[in-house]
């Protein structure tokens, strides 16, 4: 039998679970909307019989009420370690068709005002010399446009030196960032190991610590495992970023190569790399192929000028000076001495300027090396663009699936907040009633026909 | 899958910011009126562009070269014209001053005056010029292709126009082979004749002889002159076409089919709209609004 007033004392533990159960729901409605918040569950379990009591003492139903054995977080986290893997890619890919296209926008093609129109006004305007090379108003044309076009290269050189340098600096502060987070991490591991050991309750931190890992991954692609107690570790590349309570340091080391601790790391992921890259392959690879069309539009112009003969029968010389796009000029100042002739002597023959003229067809000239130029970085730019929109997606689609675990839904919640309402209510009505029984017994017994 | 409020809304927001670029997207292909905004718009759309560009800029000074050199052969033509009738003139002074032979030198000396006058004018229209340039002078950078006393000045230079792809033309053959070579040329032989009438009528024969050759010469030239010049016509026609075929090529790969465009872009915009209009009910809908 139980005792008379264990009813009492069921009815309050029941009560206080329903309340609990409030409680949890009401944390989860007021965090629908935070960043990182995952879901929690108030735990409910029956206690058991006591233990240590002997089968011929024990009651049947004695003590068998519901208290609180925990708050689970739901979280599902395969879920959440693919989507730090995917996050951690798409990162690389966003920032890489970000820089990309930062290239593609320093080159107005096709159009009217692009270099390539500018070298067909160019090599047109030499036509003119050549039907008439005694006039100066043609050959001064030819040296405005010389000077246009090497006016364009250098500011285009000038830019993309610009966007290298951006480059470095974002590099930078992707560095500052990483470090920061690790840091952070690191001492969140801590908070976390201490709370596991003295059994609190730490959903909250742990919500910190995948904030952080996504943070990570996104910046750098780094690898996360988590531990039996809650605390996460991190490596970066293959070297250990954040142990524990330790983290190291990320820097940048000569050739842009990516130190973890003072140890070169391997390639990673994340904004990290695709910088690296960028700074590394993909920006010089351009400056290089603007430097290789400065220099063909240079060697082709000049060797002509060189075995041609200025209006004066002189023999003529370099239009051009320099040899790539961020240095070229023009050498010229004076338009009689543009080398419009074949023959020495001072006569009117525009063998030179003809066969210039033609220099827009030229292979392995100034207009074919900028268009494979422009077509190799179109089709960079939009298979760029393309992967990095089907790894949105596919990164949207894990984050969903992680949301569907994780996130918190309004419906549930009112259900449950319904659910633990009508629980408390209940309790309440078991207690009123195990109250009224023993009032029954105290107050009335044995007064019967008084 | 367990559906919630805020996966809802990621997927919600994510669609309508594609239905959105999307949109933005085909406005600027309008407001542009052009398909390829930017290099990776079409890879290799972009480089045929660019390609085709630079065959229509080419294309173009293959007809400016034309008209340049049509002027050119008009000017020399023109001038060949004026040559050869006053040659015929010319002739019939020598041909006069032949069957008036030595009976009245008073009559030949009148001839010969005659003639002096028609070498000076023979000599203005050797030096016609097209703009500012002899067209006789080959590639000289003087003004004139023969000085006063007649002699040529000019150089043998070729002056040559490229009006196609391949076709280069000299305009000019050298005044030396038309006009005779210092010494022995039309003005030496037209001094040589305006003499011979005054002081020895018995060599007029042979001069006639010379001055036949020096038109026949001459004639010859023209007619080259003018076969260059339907050369040029024809193929500065073809240039036209192949010019106009460029630009339409290059219309069809950049520009926007306005037809199209407009079509998609209504498109567009009503799956935009639907999605707000879905977004706005859908979002409104909650269990909280069927409890008490």
């Amino acid at each position: 039998m139980s005792g008379s007033f264990s009813g009492l004392t069921d009815a309050l533990s029941a009560l206080n679970s329903a309340r609990y159960g409030l409680d949890v729901t009401g944390q989860n409605i007021s965090n629908a909307n935070t960043p990182g918040y995952v879901r929690q569950r108030a735990e409910l379990a029956e206690t058991g019989p006591a233990g240590g009591v002997p089968s011929m003492y024990a009651t049947p139903n004695s003590g068998n009420t519901a208290t609180v054995s925990g708050t689970s977080r739901l979280n599902d986290p395969v879920v959440d370690m693919r989507a730090r893997s995917e996050h951690g890619r798409n990162g690389y890919l966003q920032t890489s068709a970000s820089t990309l296209s930062a290239v593609e926008g320093l080159y107005d093609e096709p159009s009217s005002n692009g270099l390539a129109e500018k070298l067909n006004t160019f090599w047109q305007s030499w036509a003119a010399v050549a039907n008439n090379p005694g006039d100066s108003a043609a050959r001064n044309v030819v040296l405005q446009n010389a000077a246009g076009l090497a006016g364009d290269l250098n500011e285009t050189a000038l830019s993309l030196s610009r966007l290298t340098q951006g480059t470095g600096q974002q590099l930078t502060d992707t560095t500052d960032q990483i470090n920061t987070a690790a840091t952070q991490l690191a001492q969140l591991n801590n908070a976390i190991a201490v709370n596991a050991a003295s059994g609190s309750n730490n959903n909250s931190l742990l919500d910190q610590r995948d904030t952080l890992l996504m943070n990570l991954s996104d910046l750098a692609g780094a690898q996360a495992s988590i531990q039996a107690n809650g605390t996460a570790t991190v490596t970066l590349g293959g070297q250990s970023l954040v142990s524990s309570t330790t983290a190291s340091t990320v820097s940048i080391g000569a050739g842009n190569v990516v130190l973890v601790g003072g140890t070169p790391a391997a390639t990673a992921g994340g904004k990290l790399q695709s910088l690296v890259d960028s700074l590394n392959t993909t920006l010089p690879n351009y400056s290089a192929q603007l430097d290789a069309v400065a220099a063909a539009l240079a060697s082709t112009t000049n060797s002509a000028q060189n075995a041609g003969y200025d209006l004066a029968g002189n023999p003529g010389g370099p239009l051009f000076s320099g040899t790539t796009a961020a240095t070229i000029s023009v050498a010229v100042t004076d338009p009689t001495k543009l080398a419009a002739s074949g023959t020495p002597g001072g006569n009117l023959d525009g063998s030179v300027a003809l066969s210039m003229s033609g220099y827009g067809n030229l292979a392995g000239g100034a207009d074919r090396t900028y268009q494979t130029m422009i077509g190799q970085l179109a089709t960079d730019v939009a298979r760029a663009g393309q992967q990095a929109t089907v790894q949105q997606s596919v990164t949207t689609s894990v984050d969903n699936l992680a949301q569907s675990s994780a996130g918190v839904s309004l419906d549930e919640e009112t259900t449950n907040l319904l659910t633990y309402q009508r629980a408390y209510q209940a309790s309440s009505r078991v207690l009123t009633t195990v109250d009224e029984t023993l009032d029954t017994l105290i107050s009335h017994t044995g007064r019967v026909g008084l | 899958m367990r559906v919630t409020e805020s996966s809802t809304n990621r997927a919600t927001l994510a669609n309508l910011q594609l239905d959105a670029s999307r949109l933005a997207d085909l406005q600027e292909q309008m407001s542009s009126g052009r398909q390829i905004t930017k290099p990776s718009d079409n890879p290799t759309g972009t480089v045929t562009a660019l390609q085709l560009r630079s065959q229509l800029s080419q294309a173009k000074q293959f007809q400016a070269n034309s008209n340049d050199a049509l002027g050119w052969l008009t000017t020399v033509d023109s001038a060949y014209g004026s040559i050869t009738s006053q040659l015929e003139q010319v002739r019939t002074l020598v041909v006069q001053g032949m069957n008036t032979g030595t009976g009245n030198p008073a009559s030949n000396s009148a001839l010969a005056q005659q003639v002096d006058q028609a070498r000076a004018s023979l000599l203005s229209l050797a030096n016609a010029s097209y703009q500012g340039r002899p067209v006789f002078g080959g590639t000289t950078a003087g003004s004139v292709a023969f000085d006063t006393s007649g002699s040529y000045v000019g150089d043998s230079g070729t002056v040559t126009r490229t009006v196609g792809a391949n076709a280069s033309v000299d305009l000019n053959t050298p005044a030396t082979a038309t006009f005779g070579a210092n010494g022995s040329n039309l003005f030496d032989l037209l001094s040589g004749i305006a003499n011979d009438l005054r002081t020895n009528p018995a060599n007029l024969g042979s001069d006639l002889t010379q001055l036949d050759a020096r038109q026949l010469a001459i004639t010859s030239d023209r007619s080259l002159a003018g076969a260059k010049y339907q050369r040029i016509q024809t193929v500065q026609s073809a240039a036209s076409t192949n010019s106009l075929q460029l630009t339409s090529q290059l219309s069809d790969l950049q520009d926007i089919d306005l037809a199209e465009t407009v079509v998609q872009v209504t498109s567009a915009n009503t799956a935009y709209q639907a999605a707000l209009a879905t977004t706005a009910k859908v979002g409104q809908i909650s269990l909280m609004d069927f409890l008490r």
